[in-house]
């Protein structure tokens, strides 16, 4: 009797083992896969876990003996190991689908179909492209519905384009590398040879309400890369596109090459000097704020140039010093009077409203803005307004010569005037109104004009500065160049189409409240009601049935 | 095979049809989609188009709740009953009972589905929702739906005890549902990930809840539904070795 | 009809059925005989397909029941020990659901029939919820023959019903060896004598003895029991008479007299003593053994 019972205790002992083993050996297991490595808890877990169970084995061995090789042990690794062959035979189904993108459009506006529009940019896909993307854990949802677009491109392009996502949390190097800014950026890039990322022509995918139109125009602008090519004269002091200081281009510059573009320097007064014209692969040329203003022979090289169909863009900015750039009654100037119908004028725009101006009323914030441009259509005055400092006041010929179209982009308040008096301003800073002396408001800071004779076009800007390293980053500033760019390269044209709309126009419900109330009364109460009646019968009759 | 399936199919829908409670569930699942779908509309009323979808996403949900009580009773009662026995002494397969419970839960709850249907036919009338996106969104949700009650009969078959199937199968729904935000929990990208796609809910919500199918959120409540019914074979076929 | 030979179940460590063979054949009631935990139930599940044994074999109409297991349950008819019922259907709904599971062509007329057969056809109507226990045990009985099987397997078919409802369990059981094999299980003696062909009396899983109800008692009693009331002595004298008698093997007291056992009839020999010793024979008359008699001595002799 005595036996008995401590043989009990020692099995039980071992029961014990065998579960506190069990037990931790799971949670070792699971904890294993969760850090993914060897933490000393881990290991405890699993050093009890296999104590237990050797307690067991030690203690019990009938008891283990039968549950290694017993019936139910049996039975149940057979059962358990058919449930994972058909687990895993439904998981690769499952992989295999997902691989092959089988997608079915059914809403009726096939807003999840590519549009003919971006299938015709598709077709000029020849080289790999990569999409890749940069999702938090926290962005999984947003990356779900992204990928959902990607997908289509990969399908449409016969797999030319590919998807790739990473987490730029785990991978915040790889992420600096892309220039990552928030959760759910989204770049493109040619591949290399070797399967990696082209840097070299990675592109930032914009993100607004359309993601169609978003990554097909990212896809154009990186078949059109390398195609259009800016130059930027860099005589006469003139704003340098790779100074990295505070005053210099370097940022906007890095921007254009970003999406594509291709830019170079280049010495107009040399070119001139040693009597070429400028180079006839120039997209645009930018004329950003050299500080003396041009002679005949340049001008006569710009004329040349525009006359075979050239684009041009003018960053003129008030400047103190004799023979200013574009100064008034300067020949550029006339000569873009006479031609285009645009001219700068000496004059410095002061903004009187305090709610327009940043530290003094010489920082102006455009006060209005014409959307129905290409230039002002991604600017507006609340979100993305641009900020200049020291601007000239333009002046736009509501007649254009013929065959010139001409127009406003970004003009002042009707509280601001042009202070005339450069001389005062340059030496003490002082500004005020003078009555007939001063330009009254409203005045134009942004100006363009388009010859659709000889397909020239000049965009004129009153201010340089608010392209510079410094102030490129605020507002619509970096919006306003790019775009003013993107116009005169006539490089949107190639990208540019009909987006789809998103958000589908399905027509509002209009219904008066007796409907409203009809309806209610119907799916309220009479369709639950007629099943609880038909419950209450079926109920009833089991009650008489008995 | 299929007489097997048949006759359980038969007598689970019947079954259905004589039993009150089954009544009741159909009556506040439709009480509560209907107000679902009038507040919607009261709001919709020239504000904004209403959302085809509206109806099968909240079923989405509330199949975290419904779809146990459609199915606890199935296999619990018949082994507390003793019909067990019985059934697995009937010349068919563990297999065919099983499949004909699954197929009357499913067929039950698309009657269900086919009735909701009239809030999609008030919109035509007052209005041009989208229908293809709606009709995708209820082939959705009916697949969704099937994955629920598939799960919920692991759980009958688990215990002998109604209650505790219902609860237990309600506990690994809601996780089920819940996983679809595992995002916002975990850390580790490729564990969340793989946990969102073991998620009821994800495979709806960024598919099929928008207007499109996706062969692989087919082929996962497809899956579901398969595994599950396999499990539950193995657990019932267990009562012979046990 | 029922071939069992070697037939063993194990549940891990336990032996439920030990290595039993018997045989049943068509037109033949056997009763499978023998206390709780024998293993009757157990044997039963197997042979219904229910469950597969550990070792040996087990046939049915010449179909293995782990080879053909769906052969063996279209021709075996089951009637657990709890009745298992849906208490929501119909009586007609009931038993037409297995009708129909167990590939009954036509379902209707047969189900009718077997309503009749077990007089529930008036009840046809009504939710077995609210059926008596004895009337739940004759639909247990009706979903068993349904599908005409060749065999039927009654589980304790007559526990916890009332006597006069266990009559007629019995009687219907007998009915139905006719036309089938029948295999039902008891616990008590005078049922398996009263209705079976055959018993095989199981303890432990072991087949301890089987045969006609007759055969076993005339195996198991290879002595003569006597009753004997002698008047005129009193009780122990009369016991200590008694069992000088040469011959008598034992002898104990039965009410007033004694029950005495021996290897031959000692008839004349006892009242010869009894006369001999100046006392009246008040009674003398052989007893025969009853199967409660011999299984207890057989469930004893086991231990």
């Amino acid at each position: 009797m005595h036996r008995d019972s401590i043989v009990i205790t020692r099995n039980q002992i071992g029961q014990w083992g065998a579960f506190i083993g069990g037990g931790a050996l799971l949670a070792g297991f699971v904890g294993l896969l969760w850090q993914g490595g060897l933490t000393p808890l881990i290991a405890a877990l699993l050093t009890v876990g296999i104590g237990g169970l050797v307690l067991w084995a030690l203690l019990a061995p009938q008891e283990f003996i039968g549950f290694v090789t017993g019936r139910q042990a049996r039975y149940s690794t057979m059962a358990v190991f058919a449930t994972l062959l058909l687990t895993g035979i439904v998981s690769l189904t499952y992989i295999v689908l997902q691989r092959a993108v089988l997608t079915l459009d059914m809403t009726e506006g096939r807003r999840f179909s590519i549009s003919a529009e971006t299938q015709a940019v598709l077709r000029r896909v020849t080289r790999p492209i990569r999409i890749t993307g940069f999702y938090s854990p926290a962005a999984l949802r947003l990356r779900e519905v992204d990928d959902q677009f990607f997908r289509l491109y990969e399908v449409a392009t016969n797999g030319l384009m590919t998807r790739n996502y990473i987490d730029p949390e785990q991978n915040p190097a790889v992420a600096q590398a892309f220039g990552v800014v928030e959760d759910g950026n989204v770049f493109i890039s040619y591949l290399k040879d070797d399967g990696t990322v082209d840097f070299s022509s990675l592109m930032r995918v914009s993100r607004t309400s359309s993601q169609e139109r978003d990554l097909t125009g990212a896809v154009a602008r990186l078949l059109a890369a390398g195609t259009l090519k800016v130059y930027f004269d860099n005589s006469r002091g003139a704003l340098d596109p790779f100074d990295t200081s505070q005053q210099g281009l370097s940022a906007i510059n890095n921007g254009m090459r970003e999406n594509g573009l291709i830019t170079a320097g280049f010495n107009l007064l040399d070119t001139v000097n040693a009597g070429s014209g400028i180079p006839a692969d120039a997209a645009a040329l930018v004329l950003p704020r050299p500080t003396l203003d041009y002679t005949e022979a340049e001008i006569r090289a710009i004329d040349a140039y525009l006359k075979s169909g050239g684009a041009v863009l003018i960053l003129a900015d008030a400047l103190f010093n004799q023979n200013a750039f574009l100064r008034q009654d300067g020949a550029f100037n006339q000569y873009l009077w006479d031609n285009y119908g645009l001219r700068a004028l000496d004059a410095v725009v002061v903004e009187t409203d305090a709610a327009l101006s940043v530290q003094t009323p010489l920082d102006i914030i455009s006060a209005a803005i014409f959307t129905n441009t290409d230039l002002g259509a991604r600017l507006n005055t609340g979100e993305t307004p641009v900020l200049f400092s020291v601007a000239r006041a333009l002046d736009v010929n509501d007649s254009p010569p013929s065959n010139v179209s001409n127009g406003r982009v970004i003009m002042s308040s009707e509280a601001s005037y042009g202070e005339t008096n450069l001389q005062a301003l340059g030496e003490t800073n002082t500004y005020r109104y003078d009555e007939g002396a001063d330009l009254p408001g409203p005045l134009t800071t942004v100006a363009w004009a388009d010859n659709s004779a000889n397909r020239s076009r000049v965009v004129l800007i009153g201010d340089a500065d608010f392209v510079t390293n410094g102030l490129i980053a605020v507002g619509g500033n970096g919006i306003l160049f790019t775009d003013a760019l993107t116009w005169l390269t006539r490089f949107g044209e190639a990208i540019s189409f009909s987006p789809q709309a998103f958000v589908t126009g399905l027509p509002m419900i209009f219904v008066s409240v007796e409907t409203l109330d009809f309806i209610a009364f119907i799916t309220v109460i009479l369709v639950p009601g007629f099943v609880l009646l038909a419950g209450l019968a079926v109920w009833l009759r089991r009650q008489r049935a008995s | 095979m299929l007489r097997g399936v048949g006759t359980v199919f038969g007598r689970e829908v019947g079954q259905y049809f004589a039993s009150p409670a089954a009544y009741l569930i159909a009556f506040a699942l439709l009480l509560l989609t209907g107000l679902m779908f009038n507040s919607d509309l009261t709001f919709s009323v020239t504000q904004k188009a209403a959302d085809p979808a509206l109806i099968p996403s909240f079923l989405s949900f509330a199949m975290v709740f419904f779809a146990p009580l459609l199915t606890m009773r199935m296999l619990a009662e018949e082994s507390r009953e003793g019909t067990l026995e019985l059934l697995l002494t009937a010349p068919v397969s563990d297999t065919a009972v099983v499949l004909g419970k699954f197929l009357g839960a499913w067929f039950y709850y698309s009657l269900l589905l086919l009735v909701t249907l009239i809030y999609q036919v008030i919109l035509a009338a007052i209005t041009q929702p989208d229908l293809g996106h709606a009709i995708c969104a209820y082939i959705g949700i009916w697949l969704y739906g099937g994955a629920t009650l598939a799960v919920g009969l692991v759980f009958s078959s688990l215990t002998e005890n109604q209650i505790v199937a219902a609860f237990l199968s309600m506990s690994a729904l809601l996780l089920l549902w819940l996983s679809d935000l595992a995002g916002e929990i975990i850390a580790n990208l490729d564990l969340a990930r793989l946990i969102r796609q073991l998620s009821l809910q994800g495979h709806y919500t960024t598919s099929f809840a928008v207007g499109i199918v996706r062969a692989e959120d087919v082929a996962f409540y497809a899956g579901i539904m398969a595994v599950m019914l396999f499990i539950t074979v193995r657990i019932v076929e267990s009562h012979r070795w046990r | 009809m029922i071939e069992v030979h070697e037939l063993t179940k194990r549940y891990g460590s336990y032996l439920a059925v030990d290595a039993i063979s018997f045989e049943a054949h068509p037109g033949e009631v056997v009763g499978l005989l023998g206390p709780n935990g024998a293993g009757k139930t157990t044997t039963m599940r197997i042979l219904t397909g229910f469950m597969p044994p550990t070792g040996g074999t087990a046939r049915i109409a010449g179909y293995d029941v782990m080879a053909d297991s769906l052969e063996v349950r279209r021709r075996v008819g089951y009637l657990p020990e709890r009745v298992p019922v849906y208490p929501d259907m119909t009586v007609s709904g009931y038993i037409t659901f297995w009708a129909k599971l167990r590939g009954v062509t036509r379902p209707r007329a047969q189900v009718d029939a077997v309503l009749e057969r077990v007089n529930l056809a008036d009840r046809r109507n009504t939710l077995i919820r609210n059926l008596s226990k004895g009337l739940r045990q004759r639909l247990g009985l009706a979903q068993a023959l349904v599908h005409n099987p060749e065999v039927v397997i009654l589980d304790e078919p007559t526990i916890g019903i009332d006597p006069q409802q266990v009559i007629e369990v019995r009687e219907s059981v007998r009915e139905l060896g006719k036309n089938h094999t029948v295999l039902f299980s008891t616990h008590i003696l005078s049922e398996a004598e009263q209705v079976c062909d055959r018993v095989v009396i199981i303890n432990k899983g072991r087949i301890i003895a089987q045969g006609t109800p007759q055969t076993l008692r005339a195996q198991l009693q290879p002595g003569v029991a006597l009753y004997v009331e002698i008047g005129g002595l009193g009780k122990e004298a009369a016991a200590r008479l008694l069992r000088e008698i040469p011959g008598i093997e034992s002898v104990e007291r039965q009410g007033d007299g004694f029950a005495v056992r021996a290897s031959s009839d000692m008839r004349a020999a006892l009242s010869d003593a009894v006369l001999h010793a100046g006392c009246r024979l008040l009674e003398l008359r052989p007893v025969a053994m009853t199967l409660e008699d011999i299984f207890l001595d057989l469930v004893g002799r086991g231990n």
